[in-house]
């Protein structure tokens, strides 16, 4: 079962993922509120792949990527962006993001892509 | 507009949490109004929370909310970008405040279960309109700048240069015989940012061959390169020595790819570019891994998989009012059984260990369940701030507003109710209370008006008190007024001040010839009164000309559960709140007193108090007339005190406060009644409002 990380600073973002993902087969083993408590819950829960927000107080969605790449080069980050958002997108894809997902999303976008990085 | 099938447990968190950042969001724009400009802090708090309203809302399908919250979202985008110090921030707040009024107003209907079906083009469009006037002005700034210093512009990196040393970079890639490969990529139609996907497609591929072109070209620069691919496709040319199987691979395993073609191609159908680079490989992704495992066990033990408990969560309030409800009732059956009149005689012993032990429990639990429904009255008092702006900014009148004790708590559902009379008691104190300027300057009080909120615990009530120090009220316009309006039911010589002040609360009352849009339109301090009322709370006004009126609402901590002692007059049973009882005794005749208006005193250690006959007071047939065959309760409330005269105590017990029966309220004028009971034996207490006793209110 694919352990999946969600970082979001809304609740309810990370609940309407951690639904999607559950109904999925995929096990949640943690939520963060922002990119600090993020990283530290990626070394806590090690998790296989993280769903990260990129605007969010005290530490963005790109430091906390960054900071878990530079803990764990191998990391699986997808990043949850929003349209507006493409000139970050980049910078995360450059900075080590597995892939990215466009809010709203659809449930199968969401699912295949964590599914195909998880396997991968 | 949501569909229908939408969880109700996520619609729950949305509403909650979008709310919240509303708030959240009002009081940082209120807060850097007052600044006259936003700190980068607070542009980047601001930015974040619209944003995620927007992403919430869109997730909903709540898409005039998400739209009006991008448009904000936008707006503060600029200003965080290009940090212009000449941007009109009233004009700016307005605009958020407004947006906010939208969202709030659609998630009152979200909450309702109504369609959020408002339209937010108007605003939208009245933002986007504000921004596009900010942009220009921006960039006319910006060409006046760059005519004289031409060379300031920050010359990005061409993202092809990037790629190519990316993979150029990569030293322990084994050199090999390379081909030349085409791929032809169509995106999925709903996959969104084409141009992103494309350059994280490149992105990937520069990780096992050279990028040698890809068409188009400048996918992050033009804004349009999106639907461009989304059109056309993406065509991407590279060099590698990996088979062609797997590079399809590859690109088979691609998301969000509707299809693709993949060709080897000759060198000769290439163009011209820098391809001479040395020929590289690298499918093998893992042999540059760092080694996870040895970080790990620095880290975190192996087993410590499992996730933190989260130490806060949201309930919704109608599962803590039913919780409620169910302690209530176990406190009555609990009373129920342990006073049951089969056991009464009774020697037994392990009964009554087992009661004791039911009873602390059932106290335990019941104390929890009260701290978890209490709430500080911050958040209401907080939501005056908006209040006052609102009044000062369509008035002109410059008031301060003050909260004193903001961290007082009280239930949920009573703090629920107090939101609207505040506002209203606030909205009067500015519309009717504070003068205008000259007027305030002409009295020698200072040209800002001041408003303030008070909060603080009395007994087992929360007091509020909304204070002004504006003109104060008008007695004679009061008394012409009620005169006018039938209102009067005494001579006005007769009456106190306090009676007088109190007619502004008689439904029907208005006093100010000027009915604006905030205040007076003859609908106002009665519904004050009747909604504080009903929450079995009272209000009170005090009043100095010339000097400000301060009102007083005064609420109980909880409508729940309260600690009683119970009396009997005649066949009838009655409750008095224990907080407000000072003692009990019984009289000795010398200390009984008889005035000559037939008003009976008694004298309590050189203190003379007044006597509330209870059989006379509600009219009960009653054996015990005489004081010595009685017992006297003393009460006290706000420094009042008073001695009732019952037949006898029944003895202390917890009991759960049940409203009037409606057709009681309605139908008969109830005085000196906070509510009933149930006692134990299955009879009907009734629950003495200790203020009307102590003030005859």
């Amino acid at each position: 079962m694919t352990r999946v990380l969600i970082v979001d600073d809304a609740a309810f973002m990370r609940m309407a993922i951690r639904k999607v993902l559950e109904k999925n087969g995929f096990e949640v083993v943690g939520e963060a509120e922002n990119g600090e408590v993020g990283y530290q819950k990626y070394i806590q829960c090690q998790p296989d792949v993280v769903t990260m927000d990129i605007t969010m107080p005290e530490m963005t969605g790109i430091d906390a990527l960054k900071q878990i790449k530079k803990y764990d080069a191998d990391a699986k980050v997808v990043m949850v962006s929003a349209m507006g958002q493409e000139s970050l997108v980049r910078e995360a894809i450059m900075s080590g993001a597995k892939s990215f997902i466009v809010k709203p999303y659809k449930e199968e976008h969401i699912v295949q892509t964590l599914q195909s990085i998880a396997t991968a | 507009m949501a569909p229908g099938n939408i969880d109700e447990s996520l619609l729950d968190l949305f509403i909650f949490e979008t709310s919240q950042n509303i708030e959240q969001l009002e009081q940082i724009i209120l807060d850097y109004e007052k600044e006259s400009s936003f700190t980068a802090d607070a542009i980047n708090e601001i930015f974040r929370i619209m944003h995620t309203i927007k992403g919430s809302a869109a997730m909903m399908m709540f898409e005039n909310i998400s739209s009006v919250a991008h448009k904000v979202e936008d707006m503060f985008y600029f200003i965080r970008e290009h940090s212009a110090d000449d941007i009109d921030y009233g004009d700016v707040a307005d605009l958020v405040l407004e947006s906010l009024d939208f969202i709030r107003c659609e998630m009152a209907k979200i909450n309702t279960g109504t369609s959020a079906d408002g339209d937010g083009a108007a605003i939208a469009a009245k933002i986007a309109a504000s921004l596009q006037q900010k942009k220009d002005k921006y960039q006319n700034e910006q060409q006046s700048v760059t005519a004289a210093t031409a060379d300031n512009v920050v010359n990005e990196e061409p993202i092809t240069k990037k790629l190519h040393n990316y993979a150029a970079n990569d030293e322990n890639i084994p050199v090999v015989n390379k081909k030349t490969y085409k791929a032809n990529i169509y995106f999925d139609e709903e996959c969104q940012m084409e141009s992103l996907r494309a350059f994280d497609i490149i992105n990937k591929i520069c990780q096992f061959a050279e990028v040698v072109e890809y068409q188009p070209g400048d996918i992050m620069d033009n804004d349009n390169s999106a639907s461009i691919i989304r059109e056309n496709g993406f065509e991407v040319v590279f060099k590698t020595s990996g088979s062609y199987t797997n590079i399809d691979e590859f690109f088979s395993k691609l998301l969000f790819i509707r299809k693709y073609q993949l060709k080897e191609i000759t060198e000769a159908s290439l163009p011209q570019t820098e391809a001479d680079v040395t020929p590289k490989i690298h499918i093998d992704d893992k042999t540059e891994q760092k080694p996870k495992a040895a970080a790990m066990s620095t880290a975190a033990p192996a087993d410590n998989h499992t996730a933190p408990v989260a130490t806060m969560i949201n309930v919704n309030v109608v599962k803590l009012d039913k919780l409620m409800d169910l302690v209530g009732e176990m406190v009555i059956s609990e009373a129920m059984v342990v006073e049951n009149p089969d056991l009464k005689g009774l020697e037994i012993e392990n009964f009554s260990k087992a009661a004791r032990q039911l009873h602390k429990i059932t106290c335990e639990l019941q104390d929890t369940v009260m701290s978890i429904r209490m709430v500080p009255l911050a958040d209401v008092f907080q939501k005056m701030h908006r209040v006052v702006r609102d009044m000062c900014k369509k008035l002109g009148k410059d008031v301060k507003l003050e909260i004193i004790g903001e961290e007082t708590e009280a239930d949920k559902n009573i703090i629920t109710h107090l939101s609207d009379p505040l506002m209203h008691l606030v909205r009067n104190c500015i519309d009717h209370g504070i003068e205008s300027e000259e007027e305030r300057l002409k009295n020698n009080k200072p040209k800002a008006g001041k408003v303030t909120l008070e909060a603080r615990n009395a007994g087992n009530d929360v007091l509020v008190i909304v204070r002004d120090d504006g003109m104060g009220l008008d007695k004679k316009k009061i008394l012409a007024k009620a005169k006018k309006n039938g209102l009067l039911k005494k001579d006005s010589s007769e009456m106190s001040d306090s009676e007088i002040f109190n007619l502004i609360f008689i439904p029907g009352f208005s006093t100010n010839d000027n009915i604006t849009e905030f205040s007076g339109r003859g609908v106002g301090m009665d519904v004050v009164t009747s909604n504080i009322e009903e929450v079995g709370g009272s209000v009170s006004v005090e009043s100095t000309e010339g000097v400000g009126t301060a009102i007083t609402i005064k609420i109980p901590l909880t409508l729940a559960i309260i600690d009683g002692m119970n009396v009997q007059v005649g066949d009838s049973l009655y409750t008095i709140p224990t907080i407000s009882i000072k003692e009990s005794f019984f009289p000795k005749l010398k200390d009984l007193i008889t005035d000559p208006d037939g008003n009976e005193m008694i004298m309590v250690r050189g203190q003379c108090y007044a006597i509330v006959r209870l059989h006379q007071c509600f009219n009960v047939k009653s054996e015990i007339t005489d004081f010595t065959q009685g017992i006297f309760i003393m009460v006290e409330q706000y420094e009042k005190t008073v001695c009732i005269f019952a037949d006898q105590l029944l003895g202390q017990q917890q009991v759960v406060v049940k409203t009037l029966p409606r057709y009681i309220k309605n139908n008969f004028k109830v005085n000196g009644l906070s509510g009933c009971t149930l006692l134990g034996n299955g009879g009907i207490s009734l629950i003495l409002d200790a203020g009307w006793f102590t003030g005859m209110k």
